[in-house]
Order: structure tokens, then C-alpha cells, then sequence
């Protein structure tokens, strides 16, 4: 997060400063492949469909720091989802394997338990609950949003955000302890 | 949620180990999800969620970056101070050939049926259109008139006819009750007006040819025919239209 200077930041962004654009890339876009990686096949495509998007409203853009994470993070879901239609009118193309899928699919995930503690072993590990849950988790967690924006993005309630976000933590710890991955 | 296919971990208040743990959990996860710090005095699996989540927010690895190229090609292209930048308009520049085909296509139209228009006054010129068309075209733009009404070389005097003949391929024809064998040479050089009898003239609707424009010779026509009488405009004597003097009626009406 950005914090107190997103304003300024921004607004040089919005006047065509590369470098302040710069800088709020590198603050947003690991949130929005790891984000991604929860529900697009595709998710360097697809952020980069978002980050088009977003160059091409920029100018429009009017709000805070939170407010400009909820309609990227929008945008990128709505980018998802069109990707997502997109590879099932063409099922020809093979499916590639996600680690999500190697984790789904491997006999014991306490494989994850000799790696160390790293950002790609936890979204991995995020990316096994259901993806309601893996998708709210992210929002709210890596996303940094709150549970109102979280749930304007999903299209769902508040209480209905927070009740699947507690029962993702839970399954979650589950998984955590059984394998590993944080000790 | 308390069957036997319910998840452990989705029991509410139900961390492993911690059978019957209750709602108690809930602020701590609230505390997570909004990443503040959990106090000292909470559970070890909370805490190892904790960290977990703290883990998944960590900082970017430079692959996770590697498309920041990408990004600031397309913000240097849409995004650019003037926002006229050249390379933004490169997405504009393919559809501009569709656009001007839209004004193309009336000036198709216009060539078209200018070069139709063209080649059809030359045809008729020339003589080889069908016989109406040459007979409008002899009418309207002074071509030479339809080889079926071009005035008989060969006009020798025979005996009448015994029943006209029928209408020829220039469409016109002529009424069946005219009587007189001389009019059976004369159809069709005038929409179908047929003369009455030998030296009488009909006053047509057809104004007068203009003699620089369409000259009609009083000798043989510029495509005489076998069996074909040759006619001659002579002013009318009332004035204004033309009148066709038959001159020799047709030995073969059915020619």
C-alpha cells in the first residue's frame, strides 16, 4: 500500500508520469496475480488486460487509494471472467498446469511443508479451498479491500463475504497445520 | 454445518485440536482478514494462519514484475500527456479502410451506370441492340433505327396479303384488321403505327428527327433488309409531327 502519497502518486500518473505509474504498478500488481492465479487460467494475460484497462481510465479515476484497489481489482475480475468464457469457446486449447492443480492433485501437500515459508507456498495453499473462499480470501487479505468492497467486487453480501471468508480461514488452518507450511 | 461430510476446518468455532472451541474465533479471523496483529494470547493456529496470510501478502518476487514492460507500453501509449500520441492511434488506423468504403460505394454506383450508359449509346450506334432498344435508342438519342423498320431496298409490287403478319421481333404490332397489303411493310418504325393505305400519311406522336442527329436518307438505309419497305419522314401537312409515307408495300410479309 501506497498509504498517504497515493494522492500525489496518482495524480502524476494521471498527468503521464511513467515513474509514478511505475510506482503503483510494483504496489499492486503482485496482490493482482496472486489474486488472479485464484480464478483465471491465464493470469499474466489477464493482467495485463487489466493493467490496459486501467491505463486507459486512469485519467477518469477519482478516489482514494482503496477506492482505486476496488476497481482494479473489479476490472481484473471482470477481465477473468471474459478469459474464462473465452477458453471454454475454444476447449481445443490444453490446459495448462497450474500449481494449483499440481496441489489438488498431488497425494500428500505436506510436500509444501519442506519449502519455506514464501508467498508462493501460502497462495498456493490458498489456491486448494474453493474458490469462493480462495477468491475472498485474497480480495480481503492480499487485496488489502475491506468486506464492503470485497463484496461489491463478488456480488455478494457483506455477511455473506464475511461468513465464507471465516469458513476459508478455518479450512485453511487446517491445511496449514497439517502441512506445514508456516513451521 | 454438522453432518459427516462437513469439513473440520469449516465448523464454526472449530479449530483442529480445539474441539467445541465455539464463535470465539470470530474477532481473531475478523483480525486477520483485516491484517492487524493478533494478541499474544491467541491460539498457536491462529497464529500459524496468521502467518500464512502474512506470507501470501509478502513482498513481489521479480517474476511477479516481469510484466511491468508491458504495462508501461500500453501507459506510454494511452496515457501520454497530449493523449494524441501516435502509437495510441495505431488501433484507430485499421479500421480506417472500412471507413471510406462506405463513400465508395455511391461512386461505384455513379461509374457504373455511367459506363452501362456509355456502352449502351455506343451499342446503339452501332446497330446491335434488340429491336426495341434500338428503336428507343433511334427515338431518344438519334442512333440508327432497328433493322426491322429500315426502309426495303427491294419494294416490288406484289399481290395483297392475305392476313398481316404477325407482330416481328421489334414487338410491334400491327393490327390485325389492317387491311391493306401496304401496311404489312411498315410495321414497327414508329411504335406500331401502320399506314391505312398507300399515300396516306399518319400524323405520329414522335417529334421530328433532327437531320444533323439522325439523317435518313432518301436512298437506301444504312441497313437495308430484304422484304423491307424503305420510308421516308415528310413533314406533316398539318405541321409538327413527322409523317411516315409508305412508299411500297411488302411482297414478303413474312419477312
Amino acid at each position: 500500500m501506497i498509504g498517504a502519497a497515493f494522492g500525489d502518486t496518482l495524480a502524476k500518473a494521471q498527468a503521464g508520469d511513467e515513474a509514478a505509474f511505475a510506482c503503483i504498478f510494483r504496489d499492486v500488481q503482485p496482490a493482482l496475480l496472486r489474486y488472479l492465479r485464484m480464478i483465471a487460467p491465464d493470469p499474466e494475460d489477464v493482467a495485463g488486460d487489466t493493467w490496459v484497462q486501467v491505463v486507459a481510465g486512469l485519467k477518469g479515476f477519482r478516489g482514494e487509494e482503496q477506492a482505486f484497489r476496488a476497481w482494479l481489482f473489479t476490472i481484473a475480475r471482470h477481465r477473468a471472467a471474459d478469459a474464462g468464457r473465452s477458453r471454454t469457446r475454444r476447449p481445443a486449447v490444453p490446459l495448462e498446469t497450474s500449481e494449483a492443480a499440481e496441489l489438488l492433485t498431488s497425494p500428500d501437500t505436506a510436500d509444501l511443508a519442506l519449502e519455506a515459508v514464501s508467498s508462493r507456498a501460502a497462495v498456493s495453499l490458498i489456491a486448494t479451498l474453493p474458490r469462493e473462499q480462495a477468491e475472498i480470501i485474497m480480495l480481503r487479505v492480499v487485496a488489502g479491500l475491506d468486506n464492503a468492497d470485497v463484496a461489491r467486487i463478488v456480488r455478494k453480501s457483506p455477511g455473506a463475504v464475511r461468513v465464507a471468508a471465516h469458513r476459508g480461514l478455518r479450512r485453511l488452518a487446517g491445511l496449514a497445520e497439517r502441512t506445514g507450511v508456516t513451521q | 454445518m454438522s453432518g459427516p461430510d462437513a469439513m473440520h476446518g469449516e465448523m464454526p468455532g472449530f479449530f483442529p485440536g480445539r474441539p467445541g472451541g465455539g464463535d470465539h474465533d470470530e474477532p481473531l479471523l475478523d483480525m486477520m482478514l483485516d491484517r492487524r496483529p493478533l494478541p499474544p494470547g491467541a491460539p498457536p493456529e491462529m497464529h500459524v494462519l496468521a502467518r500464512t496470510l502474512v506470507a501470501a501478502a509478502g513482498p513481489a518476487d521479480a517474476r511477479e514484475l516481469a510484466g511491468e514492460a508491458v504495462a508501461m507500453a500500453a501507459f506510454r501509449r494511452l496515457a501520454s500527456p497530449d493523449g494524441v500520441s501516435p502509437a495510441a492511434l495505431r488501433p484507430a488506423r485499421r479500421w480506417l479502410p472500412r471507413r471510406p468504403a462506405r463513400g465508395r460505394l455511391p461512386l461505384a454506383a455513379v461509374l457504373v451506370t455511367a459506363a452501362a450508359g456509355l456502352g449502351s449509346i455506343a451499342a446503339a450506334y452501332v446497330g446491335v441492340l434488340p429491336g426495341p432498344i434500338q428503336e428507343m435508342a433511334h427515338v431518344t438519342v438519334g442512333a440508327p433505327p432497328s433493322r426491322n423498320s429500315l426502309p426495303r431496298t427491294h419494294a416490288p409490287t406484289g399481290p395483297p396479303r392475305s392476313s398481316p403478319r404477325p407482330a416481328g421481333p421489334s414487338g410491334h404490332r400491327q393490327a390485325s384488321s389492317a387491311p391493306a397489303p401496304s401496311q404489312a411493310g411498315h410495321q414497327g418504325p414508329h411504335h406500331g403505327v401502320a399506314g391505312p393505305s398507300p399515300g396516306r400519311a399518319i400524323p405520329t406522336c414522335t417529334p421530328e428527327p433532327v437531320p444533323t442527329r439522325n439523317p435518313v436518307k432518301p436512298g437506301p438505309a444504312p441497313y437495308p433488309t430484304p422484304g423491307q419497305s424503305s420510308w421516308t419522314p415528310r413533314p406533316s401537312p398539318t405541321g409538327g409531327c413527322p409523317v411516315i409515307v409508305p412508299q411500297t408495300p411488302d411482297p414478303h410479309p413474312g419477312h
